[in-house]
């Protein structure tokens, strides 16, 4: 029987203009999603390779400027920017903290539109509290990105829906069930061929048009084949969870119209409410302070600790014996001062700043708790973690921008202090920065949630068919 | 529980009934669709089940086909009790309702396939198209996509798959209504080649005439319960209208 089926259900889907049409969406759909993501992939690595070079030639300028400097020449620069101070150099030559695109960076902005993707942390205002959040249209906010996540995420299963929803009850309300009941064969097995036949169709023009993607995005499958496949697994399991739903909504024996407004509705239940409602109550239970409350204590605090800057070094330089000068040369400038009162205000931003970035740990290690009741957020998840761009990611880069920061800082604070001058000797010890991704990729135990949801509902369906059956309801309405 | 349907008759021969019913029974909370119903079909026979609407000719029917299960009594095709093993007592069977629908974006050929194919028969195209011409169907149409079919030659490829499947048994649930006479003609002509050829057929219908003109045996149903059973040939047809008339009361309706 199932070659048949499956010889004919081939022809019926052929020959069927709405499963052309859903085929065709589903085809270009997925194409300007990749396409979407290639651009603002493209977008971050010029932003990055712009900001590099950019700091390339200011590095020869300023290295330029140190040897005139040396040979005895003046150099046309305000006090501020002469490069033999340590503190012109930390200031205004900073280094590039990029954070390079993944590979599979393309499949989902994920966090990318709202955190920077390079910062050039400076000796002073280490500040990367303000500066980490970017601004982003309001409007993209409200309807998200339309990236190959959306579109597998959001639209994939509508497609689902619009190729399923009527495999049964078509055949009911067009009077072909009867015939096909009185041959000898099992309707349950019918609809479950049926379902399977068209979930590998799909299935099929899916992996051809990510492969494709995949390909326009330059996507090196040697090196990174598991990544590619770990990727369609995820993409077929989330799928199959939408089949599986499919098939026992079929099973339940309802009107074509009945099956469209249940599947729609457990789309909006699945996709779009529990995500609504995990966010909701992360937020409720883990509310983020203010971020202007925030920012105006900052500024409090710095004003209130600039004033005192004198008895601030004072007690630094206590403090930091290190730091205090041995001979009788010393001599204590706005930089002595601004930097000792400025290690006072980071400890007392931190505690600031922890009280924010805590509530917002809290946050997401609730949504990942709760991740599990939703296939959408499952895949979401999951997909921004292969892409490279899920809040963990972007907690990884953070943390590791600060600690390069403070690399950068303790680069030059020793100099400062001991009145110093930079050479060039010295700019091939910069401190180097370079992302390492520590967020690791595990979609085992995701896959199997998916494929337990789908036995789940599969057996609910199989039990209403059962229930149906007895009652004579499955041909006969 | 029948053991067989096999009837010793007084030449010492067994007979099979293909089609039999013993106090089958369907009810639908208070209503009583079908009430005690006892009904045998011999190999080569026609039963024409005649009745007004909710007589329960068409629930029989869904009965036999195991449509919808039985409140007590048995059904059996071949001897099988069709709700112990459906699968196999409609391998004995072709069902003919009275719209047969088929695949609309299929041709005749290919949807005498699919069905043939799904029922186990792996049968060759030019044995395929010689079953279609067998039944009737014009040599032009059998490429054709069903879509523009009309009823008549609808019914056609649903004879086609009856010989196809060397049906044992034929369920017919008014299949020439809202046929144009020389289709319905046809079609009784088709019925009655296969009935030659040994098979038993069960057709629920409201025409008295072709009931006359078709069948072996005549049932007259009324709520549920077989009120008539006879060989067509002890009646006339103008005894066969008073009878059916006076079983529905309609003479005392219209008097």
């Amino acid at each position: 029987m199932f070659l048949y089926n499956f010889k004919y259900e081939l022809k019926l889907l052929i020959r069927n203009k709405w499963i052309q049409v859903l085929s065709v969406i589903i085809i270009i759909n997925m194409l300007f999603a990749g396409y979407n993501g290639k651009q603002k992939v493209d977008k971050r690595n010029a932003d990055i390779e712009n900001i590099t070079n950019k700091v390339s030639q200011e590095d020869q300028l300023m290295l330029l400027q140190l040897d005139s400097i040396k040979q005895g020449h003046t150099v046309n620069l305000s006090k501020w920017r002469v490069p033999t101070s340590p503190m012109a150099v930390g200031n205004y030559h900073p280094r590039v903290a990029a954070m390079q695109p993944h590979d599979m960076a393309f499949v989902a902005i994920g966090q990318s539109d709202l955190f920077t993707h390079y910062t050039r942390p400076k000796v002073v205002d280490n500040s990367l509290t303000i500066k980490h959040t970017e601004m982003t249209s309001p409007v993209q906010l409200l309807f998200g990105s339309f990236d190959l996540a959306f579109v597998v995420i959001y639209l994939l299963p509508l497609i689902i829906i619009a190729f399923t929803y009527n495999i049964l009850s078509q055949e009911k309300e067009s009077g072909s069930l009867r015939l096909l009941a009185s041959q000898p064969l099992s309707i349950r097995n019918w609809v479950l061929q049926k379902v399977i036949l068209r979930f590998f169709w799909l299935v099929l023009i899916t992996i051809l048009v990510l492969t494709v993607v995949f390909v326009i995005n330059e996507f090196s499958f040697s090196e990174n084949l598991g990544a590619f496949v770990s990727c369609i697994i995820l993409v077929v399991a989330y799928m199959m969870f939408w089949f599986a739903l499919a098939f026992a909504i079929n099973l339940f024996g309802k009107s074509s119209a009945k099956n469209a407004m249940s599947l729609l509705g457990l789309w909006i239940v699945f996709v779009l409410l529990i995500p609504a409602i995990m966010g909701q109550l992360s937020s409720s239970f883990y509310p983020i302070p203010s971020r202007t409350k925030m920012l105006n204590e900052m500024r409090a605090l710095k004003a209130e600790t600039t004033k005192k800057q004198d008895k601030i070094l004072d007690n630094f330089l206590r403090d930091h014996p290190e730091y205090a000068s041995k001979d009788d040369q010393g001599k204590t400038s706005f930089w002595h001062r601004y930097m000792a009162s400025q290690r006072i205000i980071n400890d007392e931003l931190s505690l600031l700043q922890d009280k924010y970035d805590g509530q917002l740990r809290k946050q997401h290690e609730l949504i990942q708790q709760f991740q599990y009741t939703s296939p959408a957020i499952i895949v979401q998840q999951s997909l921004n973690a292969m892409a490279g761009t899920s809040s963990t990611n972007y907690e990884d880069y953070r943390n590791q921008v600060a600690s390069f920061a403070q690399q950068w800082q303790d680069f030059f604070i020793p100099l400062l202090y001991k009145n110093k001058e930079f050479t060039k000797e010295q700019y091939a010890d910069f401190p180097k920065f370079t992302y390492q991704s520590e967020a690791e990729v595990t979609i085992t135990t995701k896959i199997a949630v998916l494929v337990l949801f789908t036995l789940l509902i599969t057996m609910i369906g199989w039990g209403a068919f059962r229930l149906n059956a007895k009652k004579g309801l499955v041909i006969l309405s | 529980m029948i053991s067989n349907c096999l009837i010793q008759t007084k030449a010492n021969e067994y007979i099979l009934y293909m089609i039999t019913t013993r106090n089958l029974t369907k009810k639908y909370g208070d209503f009583i669709a079908v009430n005690n119903l006892d009904l045998d079909v011999k190999e080569g026979e026609i039963l024409c089940l005649l009745g007004a609407n909710g007589a329960g000719k068409s629930t029989t029917i869904n009965l036999l086909l195991n449509f919808i299960t039985p409140t007590s009594g048995e059904a059996l095709i071949n001897g099988i009790d069709v709700t112990k093993d459906p699968i196999k007592t409609k391998s004995f069977l072709t069902y003919i309702p009275e719209n047969l629908m088929l695949y609309p974006t299929l041709s005749a050929v290919e949807n005498l396939d699919y069905f043939t194919g799904i029922s186990g028969k792996k049968i060759s195209k030019s044995q395929l198209e010689t079953y279609l011409l067998e039944a009737g169907l014009q040599k032009e149409a059998l490429h054709k996509r069903i879509h523009s079919f009309s009823k008549g030659m609808r019914q056609k490829v649903g004879i086609a798959l009856a010989i196809a499947k060397d049906t044992k048994v034929l369920l017919l649930d008014e299949p020439t209504s809202g046929l144009d006479p020389k289709s319905s003609n046809e079609f009784s002509e088709l019925l009655k080649e296969m009935s030659n050829k040994g098979v038993a057929i069960l057709m629920a219908t409201h025409d008295l005439f072709r009931a006359k003109s078709i069948g072996s045996h005549i049932g007259i149903m009324k709520d549920g319960v077989l009120k008539n059973n006879f060989k067509t040939q002890d009646i006339s047809i103008q005894g066969l209208e008073e009878l059916y008339l006076q079983t529905m009361n309609y003479n005392e309706v219209a008097l």
